[in-house]
């Protein structure tokens, strides 16, 4: 019995040891990228973990160092905000919305777009590139704020899953605020919502980080540098400021870590969300 | 089904709606009819020149070449994200203890942006890097983005990089719903460790494998970022996807009617692909007993 005991402990300890080397693995990169947006620029790129620090590629960032050009970053960062957060907003009001008429009414033609939501959600959305592209030129939406956020205003999978999730809401509770003369939307918004806080975090987190970190659309829709988001930026930078990696870096740090510290700060209840959400 | 219902459901999917008929049935209707012009992207005018786009597409060798990258990186980045979620799904379920604090962990490379990842790569693959030192210095001397087979695995290990944690997630929700009586009875029946993977965790696991590879398949026809990021689609088209090749030629070209043939094409194989991959699954699923 003691031996079998002292078996498991040694197995545990085992596991823990793998777990944390792989960890360490996987979040080595992100280490990689931030040490070396600190590191002295004689060491970036030629050591595994940089020795000596400055600050000297964030202040680059903004004053451009010798060549003198300044990238409109505070501004990128700003609209990189902007959008994503219009969009993501959008993207979780209307699928609500859709997901609640599609789960809790029962209306004529619901099976069909219900069916429709599900052909457009495993459409293969290549196809539509170009042509969204020529829509919003057309009707003035280019290198404008709208047209980066209205293509993207409407998430199918966040219908897809909030109206999974409000099908399990019991119709009762529904029922009854209606008896109390509840109009649909504060039985959506007071009663609905509240119940699927959990996958509610859950899904702004996903629809915020893939907003966030898009790059096709954000390059094609806009010209004006003033109109860049981040990631964009970051990714013009390849070429201009290819000689200058601390600069890529401490821009790149600058994209990564808001999302990170949203997805620390809502950890738990994310952790939450996703056990639900995948019962 | 009351009047109310009819008009509140029409209302509140009236959003869905408009935003569809903007922008799904506008950009399709525009993307058949780009797909039989020349159209150049500026040109005021379009010419009709028949289904020559398509000719055109099906001889063009970067359009195989497109066509072929998805199904290689298939073989590389599949078997190796499931491999890697399965280990640590495994290993962190088996963790008396934060495990949630090592599942976000995993979950992290996640947020990275593909920019930002094509940064690191590039970085640390550079000629003076570490490795590269190393690497020269026992006589080896690889430019790992110049060469076909490397830069197409450099690529597909950055999204392995990137899923891993997002499948373990899944995969270990699906390993907490398996019966915990099941794994006794074993033990007294004297199952040993690898038995009891191969024959009652992987079973068990099935479901939220088969969501998983289906995911992961999923991701394969959409690459670009890191491509477009690190290689450009080279060298020599081995890592020019789908996307890549639509976007080269619509935006970089400025052939906007042919680019549109080679997106429809694009995603007649891509819905092919994936209707046979599903199949596929299922049957594999069946044939074990595992569905």
């Amino acid at each position: 019995m003691v031996g079998s005991n002292r078996n498991r402990g040694v197995r545990r300890t085992v596991r823990y040891v793998l777990a944390i080397a792989l960890l360490l693995v996987m979040v080595y990169p992100y280490l990689y990228m931030v040490l070396n947006s600190f590191a002295d620029w004689t060491q970036i790129d030629k050591q595994l973990l940089p020795t000596k620090y400055s600050l000297k590629s964030y202040e680059w960032l903004f004053t451009g160092g010798e060549t003198g050009i300044t990238r409109p970053w505070l501004h990128a960062f700003l609209n990189s905000v902007i959008v994503s957060l219009a969009s993501t907003v959008l993207m979780m009001i209307f699928g609500v919305m859709v997901a609640y008429a599609l789960s809790k009414l029962n209306f004529f033609g619901r099976n069909a777009i219900n069916n429709f939501v599900l052909f457009h959600m495993f459409f293969p959305a290549i196809i539509l590139l170009i042509p969204t592209f020529l829509i919003i030129q057309r009707v003035g939406l280019y290198d404008s704020y709208l047209g980066l956020i209205l293509p993207k205003a409407v998430s199918l999978w966040a219908i897809f899953m909030y109206t999974n999730f409000f099908k399990a809401v019991p119709t009762v509770f529904i029922e009854a605020a209606r008896l109390d003369g509840a109009s649909d939307l504060k039985i959506m918004y007071k009663i609905m919502l509240p119940m699927s806080k959990s996958i509610t975090t859950v899904i702004f987190l996903f629809l915020l980080m893939e907003r966030w970190t898009e790059l096709l659309w954000d390059m094609i829709a806009v010209k004006s540098d003033s109109m860049l988001t981040l990631n964009v930026l970051i990714s013009q930078m390849f070429g201009p400021y290819g000689s200058y990696p601390g600069p890529l870096y401490a821009a790149s740090a600058l994209l990564t870590l808001p999302i990170i510290i949203m997805f620390i700060i809502f950890g738990k209840k994310f952790q939450e969300g996703m056990q639900f959400s995948l019962k | 089904m009351d009047q109310r219902n009819n008009k509140m459901g029409w209302l509140f999917t009236s959003p869905y709606l408009i935003y569809s008929l903007i922008f799904f049935f506008g950009p399709l209707i525009w993307s058949f009819f780009l797909s039989v012009t020349d159209w150049n992207l500026i040109a005021p005018t379009f010419n009709i020149i028949g289904f020559e786009n398509f000719m055109d597409a099906l001889k063009s060798p970067s359009v195989h070449s497109a066509f072929w990258v998805t199904y290689k990186f298939m073989l590389i980045f599949v078997p190796i994200v499931t491999v890697l979620a399965i280990a640590v799904a495994v290993l962190v379920h088996g963790l008396p203890r934060f495990k949630s604090l090592f599942l976000i962990g995993f979950f992290l490379p996640y947020l990275s942006s593909g920019v930002v990842s094509s940064l690191i790569v590039k970085g640390l693959l550079s000629y003076t890097s570490p490795l590269n030192v190393f690497l020269r210095k026992i006589g080896l001397d690889i430019d790992w983005l110049g060469t076909p087979l490397s830069a197409l695995f450099i690529v597909g290990l950055i999204l392995a990089w990137k899923f891993t944690g997002y499948y373990a997630l899944i995969l270990t929700s699906g390993l907490e719903s398996i019966d915990k009586e099941v794994y006794e009875a074993a033990a007294i029946d004297g199952v040993t460790e690898r038995q009891r993977f191969w024959r009652i965790t992987l079973p068990l696991l099935y479901p939220s494998l088969y969501t998983t590879l289906i995911l992961a398949f999923g991701v394969t026809f959409g690459i670009f970022t890191e491509v477009y990021q690190l290689t450009g689609g080279g060298p020599n088209n081995a890592t020019n996807t789908w996307q890549m090749e639509i976007f080269k030629q619509a935006f970089t070209n400025l052939q906007a009617g042919y680019a549109s043939a080679v997106a429809l094409l694009a995603s007649v194989a891509t819905f092919i692909s994936i209707f046979i991959i599903r199949k596929l699954l299922e049957i594999w699923g069946k044939r074990n007993g595992w569905v």
